[in-house]
């Protein structure tokens, strides 16, 4: 067998390909995140939400405008860059999300899109699908939300769809799709990861993340001008082992660090303003040996580009991902085409 | 063994500077004490650039668990030093 060869970074990036990826990604690198739970009240009632589990559920809400500027003048002082809001239904008190707006003005917010969140907030819009309209009923007790979440953003380039794989909507993602890219919307994956104490029928086995692996894979090759995923994408959700196991978590919930990165930065502030160091991650209250959440992988997978910068291949499989995270995430930022079209193993945690 | 470690901390503010495209300010006078974090404002993805860097001209592996501990270019210096030592 002949010995693995061993490159530099700087012959890595030395290929035009290769470098002009890593130029248009590396401008992003001054991105530092932290999550709002906006509300905690929902318009509707999903199977196991990861929002009404734990304690955030029962923070107070505080409605004031002028509380939640104050909060994030304080988050831009603090270096925050970049917000995601969230829980319950931030469509709910578009005048929070909109004082958010005004003084930071990159952003995401994630919404089952039942309630259109007013086009002066330009953020990311992150509108969640769980299958089609027969599964939505049955786990969200919502009729017709696919048709109601595409006429609320039709036409719309702050929206991507977020479609989230259980072992039982897997086929169904083909059906929705379909429905999206006849519609020019855009999707990305998302997997289920079940909350701390979930017991419930939704959480992934390894036939079901084999099966979507497939799913994905083919959705991708499919339509790759609706699907904003890339392989590597599919090889780390899709793993038997969790997102933590694979890439040790960068969140301050598993990450004792306050020196550096997320561990130093990252907050996520509950509906009464506080927060909590030992329960601050990006979906509060999932089972972390279980979590291979996309927000999660936007964070942790692309927080380990060093170990990644080991020959052309992985480190491309690295900017295909950093690429997607920023293509779902950031308003603006287009996704280009996958560099790395195989499945590419994740270097070893050590 | 000083002369070394003045050299290395000359070459990892080049690098640190050409990287992270830093203005005013040069190799030579850049503060070998300042904290990359709180003083230069330099983050897990910037260290991450830097360390890959490094990497190249020292022929080293850097932790992404010793990040955290790199906060001045001196310590860098020392961290690179040692390194380079224990594999001799």
């Amino acid at each position: 067998m002949a010995a693995q060869q061993k490159y530099k970074f700087s012959d890595i990036i030395a290929d035009p390909i290769i470098n002009e990826r890593w130029e248009k990604v590396r401008r992003y690198f001054f991105l530092r995140e932290s999550t709002y739970d906006m509300s905690n009240r929902c318009n509707i009632r999903c199977d196991g939400c990861y929002y009404f589990v734990g304690e955030k559920q029962f923070a107070e809400e505080n409605n004031s405008e002028s509380d939640w500027r104050q909060l994030f003048l304080s988050e831009k002082e603090r270096g925050i860059t970049f917000v995601v809001l969230a829980g319950a239904e931030p469509s709910l008190v578009p005048q929070l999300c909109a004082a958010c707006y005004e003084v930071i003005p990159l952003g995401a917010i994630a919404t089952n899109g039942l309630k259109p969140i007013p086009k002066e907030i330009d953020y990311r819009i992150h509108i969640s699908v769980w299958g089609n309209d027969q599964t939505s009923q049955a786990i969200r007790k919502a009729p017709n939300m696919l048709t109601r979440q595409m006429a609320n953003y039709q036409g719309d380039a702050r929206a991507v769809f977020v479609y989230t794989f259980t072992p039982f909507n897997i086929d169904e993602a083909r059906e929705v799709t379909e429905i999206l890219a006849a519609h020019g919307h855009k999707i990305t994956f998302n997997m289920f990861s079940a909350p701390v104490g979930y017991d419930g029928s939704l959480r992934h086995t390894p036939q079901s993340l084999a099966k979507t692996r497939m799913m994905m894979r083919e959705l991708l090759a499919d339509y790759p001008q609706t699907v904003l995923f890339s392989p590597y994408n599919i090889v780390a959700h899709t793993n038997e082992k969790g997102l933590h196991d694979l890439f040790s978590c960068t969140y301050p919930r598993m990450n004792p660090s306050t020196d550096i990165g997320l561990g130093r930065s990252f907050r996520q502030y509950r509906t009464d303003l506080q927060w909590n160091r030992d329960a601050a991650c990006c979906v509060p209250d999932t089972d972390c040996s279980d979590c291979r959440h996309y927000a999660a992988g936007s964070a942790v997978v692309t927080a380990r580009m060093y170990r990644h910068a080991t020959d052309p291949v992985t480190f491309s499989a690295w900017l295909d991902y950093a690429d997607t995270y920023l293509a779902v995430w950031v308003r603006g930022y287009e996704k280009g085409q996958n560099l790395c079209p195989a499945f590419v193993n994740p270097p070893p945690n050590d | 063994m000083s002369n070394d470690i003045n050299q290395t901390i000359t070459r990892i503010a080049e690098i640190i500077i050409n990287e992270l495209k830093l203005e005013d300010v040069t190799a030579e006078t850049f503060d070998a004490d300042l904290d990359l974090v709180n003083e230069v404002g330099i983050d897990s993805m910037d260290m991450a650039t830097v360390a890959l860097f490094l990497r190249d001209e020292y022929e080293i592996q850097i932790d992404e668990d010793d990040y955290p501990k790199l906060t001045t270019v001196r310590i860098i210096a020392q961290y690179i030093d040692n390194k380079r030592n224990s594999n001799e």
